[in-house]
């Protein structure tokens, strides 16, 4: 469904974020990136929606070379993906179900379908109670599952999490992780960049390694080696 | 864009501007200021080109006839005269208008009656009044009264003459010409100047204003969103602000044009700018509306534009 071939992404000679990488994603897999900061995981993500250009090499997302997409086509590309960060990227001056709608509004699904559609998906989060609060009334763990709703009420085929534990304790890492397996579960083909070794290690699915901007590993059921 | 999209851009837009609270006030009072610049410039100008064609109105020449020119005479010279292109009007008075204008100008002063009345006869001359559509032109008028055609029927003095008043009042009507000329380009330049440090201002604000939602707009294009859907909150954002500070500027306008007109109508000649403004309150709201509105969506228009590349 996904397919990087030959991707390299240079900034300079001397900043090489990713090196001739290539490697395939089937449908509703559940994917780890792993490596350390800068090993190349953001931007391989980044490559992915479309938020930058690789130097040479060609991203795939089912036969469309998202690079090639005209930028018309593009936001209907990208609500194919849902996309989770670390810094859970909210919109501030909207409430929680307010950044939930909007993805279905960006997506032009109407006024019934919002209403029924927004508050399931905070329900699955947990977070219904909260929906009327703003971004900056929420806690960190909070915060990601708005995301996480929002990233997944479009019903993308992917979802892309980058990094979403690195700014959480460790009992809100749990949550968003149980809540991206039930995603998996559910069908939806999911992508995870972290560096966290537990998590890997308790996950048992697939992990690719990046290591200076190579696939060094690739391996089902694989665990944390670096 | 269909209809709810459109519907979901204005809600958006309207919901942003009140929680944007204090950035959209600060936006509306720049931009409030660039109206009220924009607005000065416009009500300035056409005031001061109002009291500048008015003195240019109040210039003419003046020719005399012998009495004993025949009024066909006078009025072929009239018709010639409206031939020129540089001619507005000319007016032929006779002597008996000119003696009742005379006696008009002069009713209640019984020394100067009666003094007519010692001369007898008719003492006027008839007369033709010229104005020309240029100040500037009147010398070539006069130049062609005096080239000789009409030497039988102008009127001459003493020293041989012709009684023109260009002559008489050239260095004035040169004077007047050249300044009026001068303030006519001073007054363009100044606006000129004005109106584009007020754009550069009002787009200045706007840009800083959306600059501080650069990653919002970028998190949107990564949710899906298109252009338009991100961009037009921000246009509608910008045509509210545009309304309430032409409606903030006019409101300002009033006190500051009642003070100026009653401060500055000496000065003018007795034109009194507050007059003027009232009169056209409903253009100069239509004009600061427009300028407003266009200031606020375009500089918008390209603030975003600059954002919504990723």
């Amino acid at each position: 469904m996904i397919y990087f071939d030959k991707v390299s992404k240079i900034y300079s000679p001397t900043s090489i974020a990713l090196e001739d990488v290539s490697f395939a994603i089937s449908p509703n897999e559940f994917v780890s990136i792993v490596g350390q900061s800068g090993a190349g995981k953001s931007t391989l993500l980044k490559l992915l929606l479309a938020e930058d250009r690789p130097t040479s090499g060609k991203v795939f997302f089912e036969s469309s070379d998202v690079h090639a997409v005209p930028p018309g086509e593009l936001p209907a590309l990208r609500r194919r993906m849902g996309v989770v960060f670390q810094d859970y990227r909210l919109l501030p001056q909207k409430t929680a179900y307010e950044n939930v709608s909007f993805a279905l509004e960006a997506a032009g699904k109407g006024d019934d379908d919002i209403k029924q559609d927004a508050p399931q998906v905070l329900e699955l989060v947990g977070l219904m109670d909260k929906a009327w609060h703003f971004p900056h009334e929420l806690s960190g763990g909070e915060k990601q599952r708005v995301a996480i709703a929002r990233a997944i009420v479009t019903r993308p085929d992917v979802v892309i999490a980058d990094e979403p534990t690195g700014n959480l304790d460790p009992l809100n890492t749990w949550d968003i992780i149980r809540l991206l397996e039930k995603i998996n579960d559910l069908g939806t083909t999911v992508i995870l960049a972290t560096h966290d070794k537990e998590i890997i290690n308790s996950l048992e699915r697939r992990v690719v390694t990046l290591e200076k901007g190579k696939v060094v590993r690739d391996e089902q059921r694989g665990r944390y080696v670096l | 864009m269909d209809k709810i999209t459109f519907r979901r851009i204005l809600k958006w837009g309207f919901i942003n501007f009140f929680r944007n609270g204090v950035v959209s006030l600060a936006t509306v009072l720049v931009m409030s200021l660039s109206i009220f610049v924009i607005g000065s410039v416009v009500v300035g100008s056409s005031f001061l080109s109002g009291v500048i064609s008015s003195l240019e109105e109040k210039v003419d020449i003046s020719a005399y006839f012998k009495p004993s020119a025949k009024e066909e005479q006078i009025l072929a010279l009239k018709k010639d005269l409206e031939q020129f292109p540089e001619v507005r009007s000319v007016k032929y008075v006779s002597a008996e208008e000119a003696l009742e204008i005379f006696r008009a100008r002069h009713e209640g002063d019984d020394v100067i009656l009666q003094s007519l009345e010692v001369v007898g006869e008719n003492p006027f001359s008839p007369s033709i009044e010229i104005k020309a559509k240029d100040p500037t032109k009147y010398g070539s008028i006069s130049k062609f009264l005096e080239s000789g055609r009409y030497d039988n029927i102008l009127d001459m003095d003493d020293s041989g003459e012709k009684k023109i008043t260009y002559r008489q009042n050239q260095f004035v009507i040169d004077k007047l010409s050249a300044l009026l000329a001068t303030s006519r380009r001073a007054g363009f330049a100044v606006s000129l100047v004005l109106a584009v440090i007020s754009l550069m201002v009002a787009y200045s604000t706007v840009r800083l204003a959306i600059y501080n939602s650069r990653d919002e707009i970028s998190v949107m294009q990564l949710v899906g969103a298109s252009r338009p859907f991100i961009r037009g909150p921000f246009l509608v954002e910008g045509v509210i602000h545009g309304v309430i500070a032409a409606a903030f500027t006019l409101a300002v306008f009033y006190p500051v044009f009642w003070f100026a007109g009653a401060k500055t109508s000496a000065l003018f000649g007795g034109f009194n700018v507050f007059e003027y403004f009232s009169e056209n309150i409903f253009q100069i709201f239509f004009i600061l509306l427009v300028s407003g509105v266009l200031l606020g969506v375009l500089s918008a228009y390209f603030a975003v534009r600059r954002h919504l590349k990723v």
